[in-house]
Formats: C-alpha cells, structure tokens, sequence
C-alpha cells in the first residue's frame, strides 16, 4: 500500500513510519504541518493516509481539517486519524459524509502493532475503524440512547464491535460466538434500528453510524 | 370630569407625601429646636448650653443613619429609584483556637464583646456617616422646605379663616390656593436631592471595590494553589509510578532476554500495558486542566462536544461567533459542565438546553433542565465555587430553581472582544 503520514512530532512519525515499513508497506510522503498535509494528500492520493489531528502553525485541529477538505476533493479517500484524546464531535464530523474510509483511533493504538496495522487496512479497503472509546461514547450518549435501549445487552456489544470496523467472523471470536448466531444478531438489530440489511459489510456499519449521527 | 377627579386624587397623594416628607426632614432640626428650648428654659447663660449641645449632637448622630434610611425607601416606593446604601457591612466573627473571638479588627473574650468592638469601629471608620450627617443638613433646608409649602398653605388658610377681618381671609384664600397648587408637586425634589447626596461617593464606591477586588484575589490564588497540588499529586501517584514500573519492567525484560524468552515477552507485555495505563491516566489529567477540543476549537464546539459526551439529551443553540480570552472561556466552559453534571446527578434531568449568546455587554451563557429543582448556592458548595470564578471576570450567575423545577441558571462575563 502507498501510504502518506502526517504527523508534526519527530519521534512518532518516525516510529509510525518503521512500524508501516515494517510491515512491508509503503511511506511515500510525510508531512508536518496542517498545509502540507492538504498538498500531499492531494498530489500523491495514497492508498490510506494516517493523520494527526492536531498540527502546526495553530496546533488546534489543522490535521482534521486538512484531512476533511481532502474528502471534499476525492471524496472516500481513505484516512486513519490519529488523536491523543478521542471526540464525538469529531467521529461525526468525519463520519457525516456516510462514505466509508474513516478511521479515528488514540495514538495509543500503535502499541499494538498488529491491530494497528489491521485498522489501516481496513480503513484503506473503504472500511471503518473506530476507537472502542469514541463507540462506547455514541453509545452511550443521551441524544442517541432512545432507541438504543430498545437493543439487548448482546446486541449492543454485536453493534459497538461492529462499529469498531470488525466483520461477523471477527465479533464471533471476540464473544466467543459462532459466525452463523452474530448474523442473527445484526439482522434484529437492523430490524430495531429500522435499517434495511444490505451485504457490504462496510456500508452496514456505517448506516449504524449514520444513524447515531442523525438521531 | 375624570382629569379634575385625577387631579385631585393626585394632590391629595402629593399633599400626604409632603406631610410625611416634612415630619420626616424636620425630625433632626426638631431635636436642635428641643436642645435650644431647653437651654432658654434653663436661664440661657453662658454655661448651660453644653449640656443640651451634647444631647442635640448624640440624637443627631443616632437618627441620622435611620432617617436616611427613611429617605431611601421613600424614593424606592414613590418614584422606583433605587439609592444604593453603600454601608460597609460587617465581616464574620469566627472563634480562634485560643478561644478568643476574632471580628476583623481585634481578639476579645466573648462573642458578644467582639460584636460590640466591631459594630463601633465600623461606625465610626465608615464613610457613610459622614454623608449621612451632611444629608442631616441638607434636607431640612432644600426638599423639606418645598414640601412645607402645602402644610404651610393649609394652616395659613385655617388660620385666616378663623379670623373676622377682610385682610386675613384674603391670606387665608390665598394660603389655600397655594396648598392645592403646591400639592401634587412640592414633594418631588426629595428624589433628586437623595439621590445627590445619598449615593454612596465614588471614592466609597471605590473603597468597596478594592475591598471586593482584594478578597477575589486572595481566592484566586488559594484555588490556584489548591489546584496546582492537586495535579501535582495526581502525576506523582499515577503516571509518574507507572512510568518507573515500566523502566523496570523493561530492565527486568532485557536481563531476561537471553534466559527466559517467553518470561521476557510477558514482562514486556505487562510494560506495554503500563505504557497505555499511562497514557489514559495523563489524558484525563490534561483533560480536566484544559480539555482538547476547547483549545483546538474554542467554547461552542467544546459544550457542543460535552453535551454530546453528557448523558442528558442536551441541545446546544449558539448563533455568534466567540472570540474570548482563554480564561474566560475556561471558567465558561468549566461551567457549564458543572452545571450539567449537577443536573443529571443532583437535579436527576434528562434534558438540557444550553444557548450561548452575547448581549450588549458580554457573553450570555444559559443552562436549563428539566430536573427536580431546589439548587442553590449555599457556602463552599459548588454554585458558590462557581460564582467566585465567574466573580473573578465580573462576571455573574444568576438562578432560579424552585423546588419541582426546572432549574434555569445564566452566567453572564463582561466583555469587549468580539
């Protein structure tokens, strides 16, 4: 995969940048300002792109915003935020364009390597990946909890691991379930939620999320 | 009909207020009048006179604070100007450990003494009594003189009339004509003679400030200080041991390296956890020194994100554009979510309206629930920590929260950026 990072502090990009080589992917731009960023994204259009959030000349949200007018120009282009703190503000804001490709994980994330490098490529075949944290917010949130309590205990955890970006095989191992029993799970869920079941995967997570967005 | 009718009624008022005016204003020159009828009645010579000076001078001085505070209250309910007072109230008196009493000025044996040492020295070092006394003076002569018109009018025409001949009942027509054309307005100029000379001076006015302004300070920095320890604590006891376990956790790991692999993973595992515990715990230290998104996006955006976080179904309707000094923003933003805390776990609500908002002056922030009521701001409660911090921009909260609810509480700081 080509893939771009934008990140202003030395230390993690370089240590983003070992960890995707590693992998056996490649870096073909870094940037480290809000700017610069915007320029690379639109002239090298990789195949995912991890993006801080908070970037030189003002240090507030440059990365988020440069990541959004990137979307503008070549709408579903795949980007991976990475953030020291998670916001709902700003999952919705990623995620209100209802195409996919979004991630927005803690930076804590790259600790785990394998996961991390997952996420972003899950993230570059147009899926979702999104931080345990920023779900169990929307979830929990008041604006939205009306018609998620209609849901059981099982099926909130089946739709939060669902947002995270996980497919049914993975949910199942993740609560020791078969396959066959989550897909039962998403279909009452869906049928709770009133939206119409549809094969993708992707796009099944994120009318869940564009539902949370728009209640 | 009706305007002759009107008329008279308001003459009739005019003519009670300038009666109430007079006995009012007169009530210190009537005690001097005593104090030089009783100085004839003793002889008039050269001696006796100090005796009734002395008691005219302790009545005046005891009626004067009473009298002006007559005279206030009678502008406040005839024309709906309110003097302010501008006394200089008394402080606590707290008991020290040694069992003295302490009242701001000295230590005494009893409580009781303390008060009285206190009410004295704050009499005789305030200000106001000496705009008082000089009130004292002024209104016998200026608004009590006008408003004695009417009275004067009514007894020179009752006085006249009571004679036979042509000359005196022509005064007393003409003392009746001027008693019910004087009527309805001889008791106006009390208004604008208090308000001259009872408003407290501006340098009364700025005494209270420096005073207001040196106890804002002294909290300030006592909650600077508090604070300053608590972030202290919190990175000493939490992400600071973490950090040391992990460097040893990591010593151990590359001792193990070579003899024991699987331990070694294990070891460094565990670190890799701490390093994350680590991380959360320095997160929402940061968080609650200055939460993210009020940095990256300013207020609006960090109450709409908590409203988002809140488990209230909350709304949050800002039309303006804010561009506020980080400071006021904080306490703002600290606010709020004081306030919307207090509302799902005091006032149990499950709806919340904020709207920001600038008015004339400055920034308007309104925070509304449909919980159970009953807030208020008792001392050292949290209302009461809040109003300090806003107290320190001049700024103000206002609630009302009857029990039942709902609770509607609005923060208001000055300012002039736009």
């Amino acid at each position: 995969m080509r893939i771009v990072v934008a990140e202003d502090l030395y230390l993690l990009r370089d240590g983003i940048v070992r960890l995707i080589e590693a992998y056996g992917h490649q870096v073909v731009a870094t940037a480290t300002t809000g700017p610069e960023t915007l320029d690379a994204l639109l002239k090298w259009r990789p195949d995912v792109a991890v993006v801080d959030v908070r970037m030189p000349p003002t240090q507030s949200d440059e990365g988020l915003r440069a990541a959004l007018a990137a979307r503008d120009e070549v709408p579903g282009l795949p980007i991976l935020i990475l953030s020291q703190h998670v916001e709902q503000l700003y999952a919705r804001e990623l995620l209100a364009d209802g195409s996919g490709g979004i991630g927005y994980l803690l930076k804590d994330s790259v600790f785990d390597a394998d996961q991390f490098i997952d996420a972003l490529e899950r993230v570059a075949g147009g899926g979702t990946a999104m931080d345990p944290a920023v779900i169990a917010k929307l979830l929990s949130s008041g604006s939205s909890s009306r018609r998620l309590g209609q849901l059981t205990e099982r099926e909130h955890s089946v739709l939060g691991l669902m947002a995270e970006g996980l497919s049914n095989q993975a949910i199942g191992r993740r609560l020791f379930l078969s396959e066959s029993a989550i897909g039962k799970y998403t279909t009452s869920l869906f049928g709770k939620l009133g939206i119409t079941d549809d094969d993708n995967g992707n796009r099944r997570v994120l009318a869940v999320l564009t539902y949370l967005n728009e209640s | 009909m009706r305007q002759p009718a009107a008329w008279g009624a308001s003459a009739c008022v005019g003519f009670a207020r300038a009666c109430v005016v007079v006995v009012v204003s007169m009530l210190v020159p009537a005690v001097w009048a005593a104090a030089v009828a009783l100085w004839i009645w003793w002889g008039a010579d050269a001696w006796t006179w100090i005796a009734p000076f002395i008691w005219a001078c302790i009545g005046t001085f005891v009626l004067s604070r009473p009298v002006c505070r007559m005279f206030r209250s009678l502008v406040a309910t005839w024309t709906d100007t309110v003097i302010p007072a501008g006394y200089r109230q008394a402080g606590p008196v707290t008991r020290m450990s040694t069992g003295y009493w302490w009242n701001g000025f000295s230590y005494e044996r009893t409580r009781r003494d303390a008060l009285m040492d206190q009410r004295m020295r704050i009499r005789w070092r305030d200000p106001a009594v000496w705009r008082d006394l000089r009130f004292m003076g002024i209104a016998p002569i200026t608004a009590g003189v006008i408003a004695a018109i009417p009275p004067a009018g009514v007894a020179a025409a009752v006085l006249g009339f009571s004679q036979p001949e042509l000359s005196t009942r022509l005064i007393g027509v003409l003392g009746l004509v001027v008693a019910i054309a004087g009527a309805p307005y001889a008791w106006r100029p009390v208004e604008p003679v208090a308000v001259r000379f009872l408003r407290p001076s501006p340098a009364m006015a700025l005494a209270d400030r420096v005073d207001e302004l040196t106890a804002q300070r002294a909290d300030t920095t006592v909650a600077q200080a508090a604070e300053i320890r608590r972030i202290e604590r919190d990175l000493h006891d939490g992400a600071q041991a973490r950090l040391v376990g992990l460097g040893l956790s990591l010593a151990i790991a590359e001792k193990l390296m070579e003899t024991d692999p699987d331990q070694a993973k294990a070891l460094m595992r565990e670190a890799r956890a701490g390093a994350t515990a680590s991380l959360t715990e320095l997160r929402e230290l940061v968080q609650g020194i200055n939460p993210s998104v009020l940095n990256e996006r300013g207020l609006i955006d960090a109450v709409r994100a908590l409203a988002l976080d809140s488990p209230l179904e909350a709304t949050v309707s800002a039309d303006v554009r804010l561009l506020l000094d980080p400071p006021i923003e904080s306490a703002l933003y600290f606010g709020t979510a004081e306030l919307m805390t207090n509302a799902v776990k005091h006032a149990h609500a499950t709806r919340a309206r904020i709207a920001i908002d600038r008015d004339g002056t400055g920034i308007v922030v309104d925070v509304e629930d449909n919980g159970r009521g009953g807030a208020g701001v008792r001392a050292g409660s949290g209302l009461d920590g809040l109003r300090r911090r806003l107290a320190v921009f001049d700024g103000t909260l206002e609630i009302t929260s009857p029990a039942g609810g709902p609770t509607h509480v609005r923060m208001t700081v000055p300012c002039e950026s736009s």
